[in-house]
């Protein structure tokens, strides 16, 4: 009994540690960089959807959404990093740190679209791709809607 | 009495054909950018037609007939507290409701202005976007989305005005903006407003909806040949 205590307590100060590692400022710059990154990703998915489809560059850039979706970003938003400057003033609102089941719907949403578009573009079907690039962008919107300061 | 009663024009056909052009767009733009998704596309196409709308209603208010013109109705001072006082006798757009026709006109001007700036942070770049920095344009987009909401507002303003007419007032205003004519005592049918000024008010709204699509902006780039581009 005694051991697993010690056990959880210490699970616990390491997870804490672990966490700790990143600054708050590093934090919102590593989740702005996250989602810049990803923009360029699914503007070269639009053009090619949109103009000449190449598969490879499809490929590419749906795997690099996919990876940064299933990074596990959740991970940067600690607390106290509702206000905050990492490249610019973060722009997330603070119902993101409070409605955790709202949250972790638009952020499901948003996973499962991105493996989906990842699964799609594999394939090579342009007008498969485009369908759900448009999916995959209402999961971006659905996060944004709720929980992205518009300014 | 009765025997007195005239049909009188109030709306002439473009300005019929305006409006509800006007508000089918501004629902399916609604709607669109509700949705999102690869709607956008659609939100964007709708804004130009806005664009065109707006620019063919601003001439129309100069060239167009009788009660299209802002100087007819053009709420002044005295035509307010006339109409407050119950005297006012004219037709077409009362002094207040010519306040909504303006604050409409000139909100749905910021929506679509804003909109050709904007980006929605994903993939959408409104199709003026390449002239202003990402900072601005997202403070654009963000009195995109604050118009919008102050839009729908008067809209629901304009739409309830028109049921207190209807119910209480005794009042059809429905009816003379789908048929132009309007049953009435007393008045004279809209005059003027011919081909030429509709070529002219068409003419104008073309150009603006050329110059808001941004097809006039330089070509970007075209990519490096694919020889070049590294294979990481």
């Amino acid at each position: 009994m005694k051991t697993k205590f010690l056990l959880a307590l210490l699970a616990v100060s390491f997870v804490g540690t672990a966490a700790a590692q990143v600054k708050p400022e590093e934090a919102i710059k590593f989740r702005q960089s996250g989602y810049t990154f990803m923009a360029w990703n699914m503007g070269r998915i639009k053009m090619n959807v949109e103009g000449q489809y190449n598969k490879e560059e499809v490929i590419k850039a749906a795997n690099a959404i996919q990876a940064i979706a299933n990074s596990g970003m959740g991970a940067l938003y600690l607390p106290g990093t509702d206000k905050g400057k990492g490249w610019e003033d973060t722009r997330v609102k603070p119902e993101l740190f409070t409605n955790k089941e709202g949250v972790g719907k638009v952020a499901g949403a948003f996973v499962k679209e991105a493996n989906e578009m990842a699964k799609v573009a594999a394939t090579g079907d342009a007008a498969a791709a485009k369908e759900q690039f448009g999916k995959l962008g209402g999961t971006c919107k659905g996060c944004h809607d709720d929980f992205k300061i518009k300014k | 009495m009765n025997s007195t009663r005239t049909r009188v024009l109030i709306w002439d056909r473009p300005t019929r054909i305006f409006h509800w052009l006007l508000a089918a767009s501004v629902v399916a733009a609604h709607v669109s950018g509700e949705l999102g998704g690869n709607l956008i596309d659609w939100h964007a196409r709708l804004g130009l037609l806005v664009v065109g709308l707006i620019v063919f209603r601003l001439v129309w208010g100069v060239v167009g007939s009788t009660y299209a013109r802002f100087d007819h109705f053009f709420p002044t001072p005295a035509k307010l507290r006339a109409y407050l006082k119950g005297d006012w006798r004219g037709h077409g757009h009362n002094p207040l409701g010519a306040f909504s026709v303006f604050a409409l006109l000139g909100v749905l001007a910021v929506q679509v202005g804003s909109g050709l700036f904007a980006n929605d942070d994903i993939a959408f770049y409104g199709p003026l976007y390449d002239l202003v920095d990402q900072k601005l344009s997202n403070r654009l987009t963000g009195l995109h989305h604050l118009s919008g909401k102050v839009l729908l507002l008067l809209i629901g303003l304009h739409i309830g005005a028109i049921a207190f007419y209807a119910h209480v007032k005794k009042d059809n205003l429905v009816k003379p903006m789908l048929t132009g004519w309007k049953e009435a005592d007393h008045g004279e049918s809209a005059k003027g407003g011919g081909l030429l000024a509709l070529l002219l008010a068409l003419g104008l709204a073309a150009a603006a909806v050329y110059g808001a699509s941004g097809a006039w902006l330089p070509e970007p780039p075209p990519p490096p040949p694919a020889a070049e581009t590294p294979n990481w």
